[in-house]
């Protein structure tokens, strides 16, 4: 198996089966719906016009593409449907390094060639983004090819493989007819995938929040700068920016919302689930900076008779954040706040055991209207893993936790 | 309660794109700026300021293309530039880009090296303390702050105006000369040099990069754009009555007292003598170091951004060395090397900063090529794609630069006897 670039291709000679020489190659093209990796289709410019070669009815590739059909048989090309062309969408053009989770641009493509099979068959190995391809993109045709080749052989490769290679395209029918997912980019971390996304353009962060299904582009939205956030809210239809805003922690949520204008707030509101809808609304009536503005309406209240069993299967059921789980808080039939169990006395308790027995003293909780400063001040004071939030008449109304107060006290730094 | 914080919200957004065209028209009129003005002043009096009008229309329809490139694509001009033409021509783009920044980076260090002299302190000294400084701010993310003092600190430029009033020039003259066409005889030698150096530095290449950068980077969207457009035409507009007035205060005193040659920040600072008495070198000095220190800042910086960006380099002050070393690389030699220049001992400082921007006057229409091309290209820019007014405007900029540039380097191979 050798390797081939994709800018030693373009350029190259095109002979049809008559031995004579027909144009040059011009793209080089893959065909996703077939398949990811394997060229489809040389674009040759003849003295005709362009033609389609297709990859089937090459027999050699080095000295000059050798076809073995007559130039008469290559369809004159009008546009590229269904075609990713390599030197134009590939080229120069930024590309997710999903291994290397960052935005990277591309210097040069390089080829697999199988030989075993007697016929060429060339399938994308990675894309280059290190000097070798960048000096072998300048010096092509400056230098004489054999100084060019001695020169490259010394300077290691940096390239990404194909395989880890997240396509960016901004147009949503492009993207259908080319199969381009960013499934790679969505198994990522939702905190990476926030980080590449700041790196992009405006359009292209519309582009991949378009791709990404509404679980990932939640906890991505979550994760990015609040100024990105709104631009990429704002790019978005109001459908799809309610599908996503719906799968956001309610707080998160309302603090995004709360930055936008009010007939958009509105209108992404209106399009969400009522029971959604509700939880955001609410939170959207406090202030950000108070208790109530930071805390999630998402969390387990248990009445003060419940034991650990109940605990255990009421926490099965939950379908809010992992961190909202490490309390359990016990309510009275008014709702008054009565206590609060740590998951780890619930997990160290036998089955059965009154929660009553487990709650921690003293009970700790914030007013509505605390200021970020004083229940800052209360989670260092006591290292809480979460802090209640009770409205005047001491009913529980709501739960801050860590990742709400980092992120305050980070604003600040 | 949430209503108070949309109204601050909306006063946020006002000042956030309120911002690029303004810093960018600000740090327009740095040392290079400064000390060009003043020489064009001192060398040919009035006869010069009939170049401001057609400047300002051209500043103004460039920079404008340059916020509408980034509020449409999000991008920077060096990844625009890689896009759609491709790693060689990119690479020789930067390559021209980094030796005429690198020009400009020097001149920075003239105007702080010419400004601190005024206070008695040796270059040697102040020099090398401003460069360091300079890298730190950088280096420790500090920039943003510091920002607010410069931009307060170079309503400086005001004196320039009230000098311009208290030296008693020949209005009528001045606003003559101002409307008035030249005439062709003077397109030669010293005169022609001069020309290219006061469009060089007013529609500075590096500027363009900057100015879009800033407008990527504040997140100026296609709707809040036309604030965008607002910004930047008061920006330009405010840059070139300084500039005007930095030229007339000149050619009603330097010129007018038979000073035509300015050897260093001392002549310049004549100029505000008739506003400030013994106070004008104290004025003089402290405006030019916040200008020079200012534009030192962002030099280096954007055009290790700009070239990083351009090649696919990995830059951005946010990441570590490990992670971004040519980006630092570049931003460290550009400012050490630009330092080391100034410190070399007999070098005709103010000669030098003349001529880096003649060099810039010489590389724009190249940048503007490109921002011609790329401005125009539907799929690019879609609705926003380039108007005719604009195009013939600044292909006409591009075609006279080139022009001048042309005559004025025949002229210098093969001097007429006449």
């Amino acid at each position: 198996m050798s390797t081939l670039a994709l800018t030693d291709l373009l350029g190259t000679t095109v002979y049809d089966s008559t031995g004579a020489a027909q144009g040059r190659v011009r793209e080089v093209a893959l065909s996703p719906q077939e398949d990811r990796a394997k060229i489809a289709m040389l674009i040759v410019k003849t003295s005709s016009g362009n033609r389609m070669l297709p990859f089937s009815a090459v027999s050699a590739v080095n000295g000059g593409v050798r076809a073995s059909t007559a130039v008469g048989e290559w369809v004159l090309a009008d546009g590229a449907e269904g075609l990713l062309l390599l030197s134009r969408d590939l080229l120069d053009q930024q590309v997710i390094d999903v291994h290397g989770r960052k935005v990277v641009r591309v210097n040069d493509v390089d080829f697999h060639q199988d030989a075993t099979v007697g016929k060429p068959l060339l399938r994308v190995g990675g894309v280059d983004v290190g000097a070798r391809g960048a000096i072998r993109r300048l010096l092509k045709g400056v230098v004489p090819p054999s100084a060019l080749r001695a020169l490259l052989r010394r300077v290691p490769p940096r390239e990404i493989p194909w395989d880890f290679v997240d396509i960016i395209e901004t147009d949503p029918a492009r993207r259908v007819k080319l199969k381009i997912s960013n499934e790679r980019l969505a198994k990522l971390h939702p905190a990476d995938i926030a980080d590449i996304i700041e790196d992009l353009a405006p359009d292209e962060r519309e582009a991949v929040f378009e791709t990404l299904d509404e679980g990932v582009a939640a906890e991505a939205m979550e994760e990015l700068e609040p100024k990105v956030q709104k631009s990429v809210v704002e790019s978005l239809d109001y459908d799809r920016a309610a599908d996503i805003v719906e799968e956001m922690e309610p707080d998160a949520a309302a603090d995004l919302l709360a930055d936008l204008t009010e007939e958009r707030t509105a209108e992404i509101l209106v399009q969400m689930q009522p029971a959604e809808r509700q939880e955001v609304s609410d939170l959207l009536e406090f202030r950000e900076n108070s208790a109530a503005g930071r805390m999630t309406t998402e969390y387990i209240a248990l009445l003060v008779g419940a034991n650990t069993n109940e605990a255990i299967e009421a926490m099965r059921s939950f379908d809010g954040r992992m961190e909202s789980m490490s309390t359990v808080f016990l309510v009275d039939s008014h709702g008054t706040l009565a206590g609060a169990v740590p998951l780890a006395k619930i997990a160290l308790a036998p089955l059965g055991t009154p929660l009553l027995s487990l709650i921690q003293e003293p009970l700790i909780s914030c007013k509505e209207d605390a200021k970020e400063k004083e229940f800052a001040e209360l989670f260092d004071k006591y290292n809480l893993l979460t802090l209640p939030v009770v409205d005047a008449k001491s009913r529980l109304m709501g739960v801050i936790t860590p990742d709400d107060v980092i992120n305050m006290l980070r604003a600040k730094l | 309660m949430r209503f108070l914080k949309r109204w601050k919200t909306q006063i946020l957004l006002f000042f956030a794109v309120v911002g690029p065209g303004f810093i960018t028209a600000n740090v327009d009129n740095d040392a290079g700026g400064i000390l060009t003005y003043s020489q064009a002043g001192a060398q040919f009096g009035y006869t010069l300021l009939w170049t401001m009008i057609p400047i300002t229309v051209a500043l103004i329809v460039v920079q404008e293309m340059c916020a509408r490139m980034g509020a449409v694509t999000g991008k920077g001009l060096s990844d625009l530039i890689r896009e759609e033409f491709g790693l060689r021509i990119t690479f020789l783009m930067m390559i021209g880009i980094l030796i005429t920044n690198f020009g400009n980076v020097i001149t920075e260090f003239i105007g702080i090296a010419g400004s601190m002299g005024l206070f008695g302190v040796p270059k040697y000294i102040a020099v090398p303390i401003c460069a360091v400084i300079v890298w730190l701010i950088a280096v420790k993310g500090q920039y943003k702050s510091v920002e607010k003092v410069f931009l307060a600190a170079s309503f400086f430029y005001i004196t320039y105006i009230f000098a311009g009033v208290l030296a008693k020039p020949a209005w009528i003259e001045a606003m003559k000369a101002t409307v008035r066409p030249p005439q062709l005889g003077l397109f030669q030698g010293p005169y022609l040099y001069m020309v290219i150096g006061v469009v060089g530095t007013t529609i500075a290449p590096w500027m363009q990069f900057y100015l879009q950068a800033s407008v990527v980077e504040k997140g100026v969207s296609r709707r809040q754009y036309k604030a965008s457009q607002l910004d930047v035409i008061v920006g330009c507009i405010f840059t070139d009555v300084v500039a005007w007035f930095i030229i007339v205060a000149c050619a009603a005193t330097l010129y007018m007292h038979g000073v035509h040659d300015i050897r260093d920040a001392a002549d310049a600072a004549q100029s505000l003598r008739p506003l400030a008495g013994d106070w004008a070198y104290i004025l003089f000095a402290l405006g030019l170091f916040n200008a020079s220190l200012f534009a030192a800042s962002i030099l280096p910086l954007s055009t290790a951004y700009t070239v990083c960006e351009g090649l696919g380099f990995e830059s951005g002050i946010e990441r570590k060395f490990s992670e971004a070393p040519i980006f630092y690389w570049l931003y460290t030699v550009l400012i050490a090397a630009g330092a080391a220049v100034v410190m070399i001992p007999g070098l005709p400082l103010i000669k030098i900063a003349v001529l880096s921007q003649v060099v810039n006057g010489a590389v724009l229409p190249f940048v503007l090529i490109f921002m011609l091309l790329l401005t125009n290209k539907k799929e690019l820019m879609g609705e926003f794609k380039n108007k005719l007014t604009f195009n013939i405007i600044a292909w006409a900029t591009t075609v006279i630069m080139i022009g001048l540039t042309v005559v004025y380097v025949y002229g210098q191979v093969f001097p007429s006897k006449g």
